[in-house]
This record gives C-alpha cells, structure tokens and sequence, in this order.
C-alpha cells in the first residue's frame, strides 16, 4: 500500500510541474496574448482593460501564485467572449470526447493485439506481410487526411454512413473507425515484436515440452507481452487525445475537441488553456495508473 | 532472406523520398530562381474563373483550389516548406537533444535529477497539447512554430543520446584516447558524436515525418505558421469535399506518400543497425 501511496505522491507532483510548465511556456512563447486576442488595431485602452481582465498586469509570480490558486479551487476562468464559465463550458463538452476516445483506445488495443500475435505467429507467411505493409499505409495518412478520405468513401460515394453530427451509434461509426486505424497499427506493430522477442524464449520451450496446446502458450506470451504493450498504449494516449480533438472538428462532434477549435478560432484563450489543462490533468492520471497496473503485472518493472 | 527484404524496404524509402526531393528542389529552382516569386502572384479576377477546376483543364495539370490557384503550384509550396521546415526542426532538436544527454552524464548530480524529471515530464506530456497551447498565445507565426517543435521535441533525443553516450563512453577505445590524453570536448566532437551519429539519424528520419504530421495538424486547426501548410490546405479542401474531392484525395496521397517514403527508409535503417529486432 506503501507503493501506492509513493506513486501517487509522484503523479501528484509530475501534475504539478506540469501545469507549472504550462504555465511557464505560455509565458516564455513569444507573442502577446493579448495582442493575439485584439489583433493590432487595438486601442491602448482596450489592451489595457483586457490584461486586467486576464490579469497579465500583474508580476509574473503573482500571476503564477493566482493560476495554482485558482487551479486548487477547480477554476479554469471565464471565456473572454459571453463571459461563460469554462469549468461548466467542459463539463457539457467533455462526454463526446470520453466516449469516442475510450471506444476508439479499447477496439484499437482489441484489434492491434490480435492482429499482432497473428502477425507474429505467422511470421514471413503473407498474413504477416500483408499485415505489415496494411499497418505502414495506415501510419502514413494521419487522421485530418484519413477522415476527408473515409467521409468521401463511406458517406459521399457508398452513401452507407452519414457525415457529421453526433446523434446515433450509426454517426459514432466513422469518427471510431477513423481513430481505431492509426492506433491499431502502433498497437499491432509493438505487439509483433514482443511476441517475436519472446517466443523463442526458453520458458516458452519448456511450455511447450510440457505438452501445453498452442492457444494457451499464445496466452502465456500475450501476458508476458502486456506490460509493454500497455506502456506503448499509455504514450499513445497523447496522440489519441490530440486525435480526438482532430476527428471531432471534422465530424462536428460537440466534443473538447470542438469546443477547442472554437476557442482557437475566435481566440478565445482562456477556453484554450482551460482543455489543454483539462486534458493534460486526465491524461496524465491515466498514464499513471497504466503505470502502476504494469507494475502489478510485472514486478520487475519497478524501479 | 531477412536482409535481402529490409534492403529492398530501404530501397523503396529512398525511392519515394528522392522523387519528393527531386521534385522541391526542382520546383524551388523554377519559381525562386527562374521566376523570381514564391507563388504566382494572386489575381481575384483571373482566379475567380478557375476557382475549383478540374484537373487537366485551363492548361493545368492538377487543377486549381479553392482560390483558383494552380494545385500542382500550391502543391509544391506545400511540399518544400513542409520539407524545408522538418528538417531545420529536426536538426535542431536533435542537437540540442544530443547535447542535453550528454550533459546528463558529465554534469553534477543535482543536475542529473532535474534533467530526469525534465525529460520524464516532456516525455509523458502530450506534446501536441502543449504545440496548440503556444501557438494559439503566440498566433500563427513561424518562431511560434518552431519553438513549439523544439521544446517538445528534444526530450526523445536527450533520452536516446544519453544512452548511447553511455555506452560508447564504456567502450575500450575511448578509454584509449583518455589515456593519450584527449581533451573533454574533442573527445565529444571527434569520438562521442560520429559514434552516436547512426542511431541519432535513424531517429530523425523517422522524427522528419513526425515534425511534418504534427506541423500539419497545427496547420489543419488553424494554427500553422505558413498558409503554404499541407495541414491547412487540408481544412480548405475538407469545406468542399462535395464539389471537388479531387482536391482532398490530391493533397492526402502526397502527403501519405511522402511519410511512407520516411517511415519505410528510417525502418529499413534501423533494422540494418540492428538486425536482431523488427
């Protein structure tokens, strides 16, 4: 329990530093809020009224000092346009996001490790190869050129499936599919090799002159093999979240995603760094808890 | 038979990349040099007309985009900015990767402990999070650009190069040129770095084609650095998918083309560097 507790003092403190980084890189990029907010024609009165607003007039340790304050309390600020609370603003817009990113992470983790130890299995045979070539197509089309591609497939030319929205499982389909591809293809690759990693290993052997029949040594290896796959999962996740956001603008999902999009186009910063804090916090709690049931599989893995 | 097929994967890399490169260079050649422009300057009249056409029409090979421009033109644009733009990207956040991890190593110990938790932090940050963060303070400039690449990218090189300095400096030869009495930094210039340099160029070919795919989502958002951005042509073309998806199937393959020309070459590498894993 004592790990546990350790873990989560790490995780705690890595969340930290990382909103502290935010924090810090916002302030060190070059350009000016502010003068990205208004554009240039602004009056002198205006960009005054709105660094008060953003409290930017204040010494950057002040401002540091109100960002974690505010942080503690769960206060993400207020839009600069409708003065909306962003807090509430992604309490809406969270749900989409969550359901089309965990459907996406877990089919993807279901497919790419079949097809892996498939792959694996029949190494150099044309289910292997085929594979492989399948998986490099689908890591070169990154999702913003794969999704144009599926709607003009599937919606416009097939007329199977419809283009945007979020209403039914029917709408849910393509933004899925579109996430899954990419994802399965990673998830399938690291699987292949691990199992080719492991499967002339000794212990394998010794199932195998044990008289143990071919699907429960696939098990075995698949269990030896989880660990590493959850970890190339858990880095992926960084790629499934900024694909989700990518996926919902083009769908037009009312997702994080989109609600991000918008906040990029009207430059509405505090609704910008209020999901990219949202997200990262998620993120970053999901990453540690792969991290600690990887321990729990595999012991050696503590360090 | 292993080696006869990862020879031929590195083979189908170089191809396809040295088509992409031939073809920017080319085309840098004709409108910088020759014509003296970037991009044919733009005429609302003239353009109007041409808004949307077909390709192998009006005399033009691909077309035209939204804006009646010529699609081979911004095509090309496209292509030798993306280029021109991973590589100074990657080059850079190599170096300073290669330096950070080999600092790592010389450096104090409370220097190392910091340096960890740097590198862990970057590592596990969703780093196109953080490249949408700066952009949408900085707008859509090109320094934006590149310092959300640079300070997200290095971390994966440090790492990497702090562990093959690591094991070079292990080897018996450099132990050898200490002993003849080499200084600190020739030793990082003439024996560290061409010993670390095959591994480090396998993981920039393959971060080249990662620079291009995020500099084309940021470009795809609306936070590119470059109107010229693959990425937001993309956006472009994805608001007329029903009148002219020629134009979203044109930009997708080359730009799929281009990363699996890289993805294949820096698989194909690293393989040839070590063949015991792929």
């Amino acid at each position: 329990m004592s790990r546990f507790i350790q873990k989560t003092l790490y995780a705690l403190l890595t969340i930290f530093v990382a909103l502290t980084a935010i924090f810090f890189v916002i302030r060190l990029s070059p350009g000016d809020p502010v003068e990205t907010v208004l554009g240039q024609k602004a009056t002198q009165e205006e960009i005054l009224k709105l660094q008060t607003q953003l409290g930017l007039d204040l010494p950057i340790s002040k401002q540091y000092k109100n960002y974690l304050k505010a942080l503690s309390k769960g206060d993400l600020g207020k839009t600069i346009f409708g003065n909306k609370d962003v807090k509430e603003l992604l309490k809406e817009r969270m749900y989409p996001s969550i359901i089309l990113a965990s459907i996406s992470v877990t089919l993807a983790a279901i497919t790419g490790i079949f097809l892996g130890i498939m792959a694996g299995y029949k190494k150099n045979q044309s289910f292997d190869k085929f594979s492989r070539l399948i998986s490099l197509f689908a890591l070169s089309f990154p999702i913003f050129s794969l999704a144009p591609l599926m709607v003009l497939f599937f919606s416009i030319k097939l007329n199977l499936l419809p283009v945007s929205e979020w209403i039914s499982i029917k709408h849910m389909l393509l933004p899925i599919v579109t996430l899954v591809i990419p994802l399965s293809a990673v998830v399938m690759r690291v699987t292949r090799n691990k199992y080719l990693e492991e499967v002339h290993s000794q212990w394998v052997m010794v199932t195998r002159s044990k008289g143990l029949g071919e699907v429960s040594i696939l098990l075995r290896i698949l269990k030896v093999c989880l660990p590493t796959i959850l970890n190339v999962v858990s880095i992926q996740l960084s790629v499934v979240i900024a694909g989700t956001m990518i996926t919902e603008t083009i769908f037009d999902i009312p997702g994080m995603g989109s609600l991000l999009f918008d906040g990029i186009q009207n430059r509405d910063y505090p609704i910008v760094q209020g999901v990219i804090v949202y997200s990262t916090i998620t993120y970053m709690i999901i990453y540690f808890l792969i991290d600690f049931i990887n321990e729990k599989l595999d012991p050696r893995t503590q360090s | 038979m292993k080696n006869r097929s990862l020879t031929k994967e590195m083979k189908w890399g170089f191809g396809i990349l040295s088509i992409y490169v031939v073809w920017a260079i080319s085309w840098f050649f004709y409108k910088f040099v020759v014509k003296g422009t970037f991009l044919k300057p733009y005429t609302p009249e003239l353009d109007m007309k041409l808004e949307l056409a077909l390709p192998l029409s009006n005399g033009l090979t691909l077309g035209a985009d939204l804006l009646g421009r010529s699609l081979l033109e911004v095509l090309s644009a496209g292509l030798t900015y993306s280029l021109t733009l991973s590589m100074i990207v990657t080059i850079a956040t190599a170096s300073i990767g290669i330096l950070m991890g080999y600092m790592a190593i010389k450096a104090p110990s409370w220097f190392k402990l910091v340096f960890d938790l740097l590198i862990n932090l970057v590592f596990i940050f969703p780093s196109i999070l953080i490249a949408i963060m700066i952009m949408a303070v900085a707008g859509q400039s090109m320094q934006g650009l590149i310092f959300a690449m640079i300070i997200t990218g290095w971390p994966g090189y440090a790492k990497i190069a702090r562990g093959e300095a690591k094991r070079v400096l292990a080897l018996t030869y450099v132990e050898g040129a200490r002993a003849i009495g080499i200084g600190e930094i020739r030793l990082f210039f003439t024996i560290i770095i061409p010993a670390i340099l095959p591994v480090m160029i396998v993981n920039m070919v393959l971060g080249i084609s990662g620079v291009i795919i995020s500099e084309a989502a940021l470009g795809f958002l609306g936070l590119g650095g470059s109107p010229y951005s693959w990425g937001a042509m993309l956006s472009a073309a994805k608001t007329v998918l029903l009148e002219a998806p020629h134009i979203a199937m044109i930009l997708s393959l080359t730009m799929a083309g281009l990363i699996i020309g890289l993805n294949l070459l820096g698989d194909g590498l690293r393989d040839y560097l070590d063949p015991n894993k792929g």
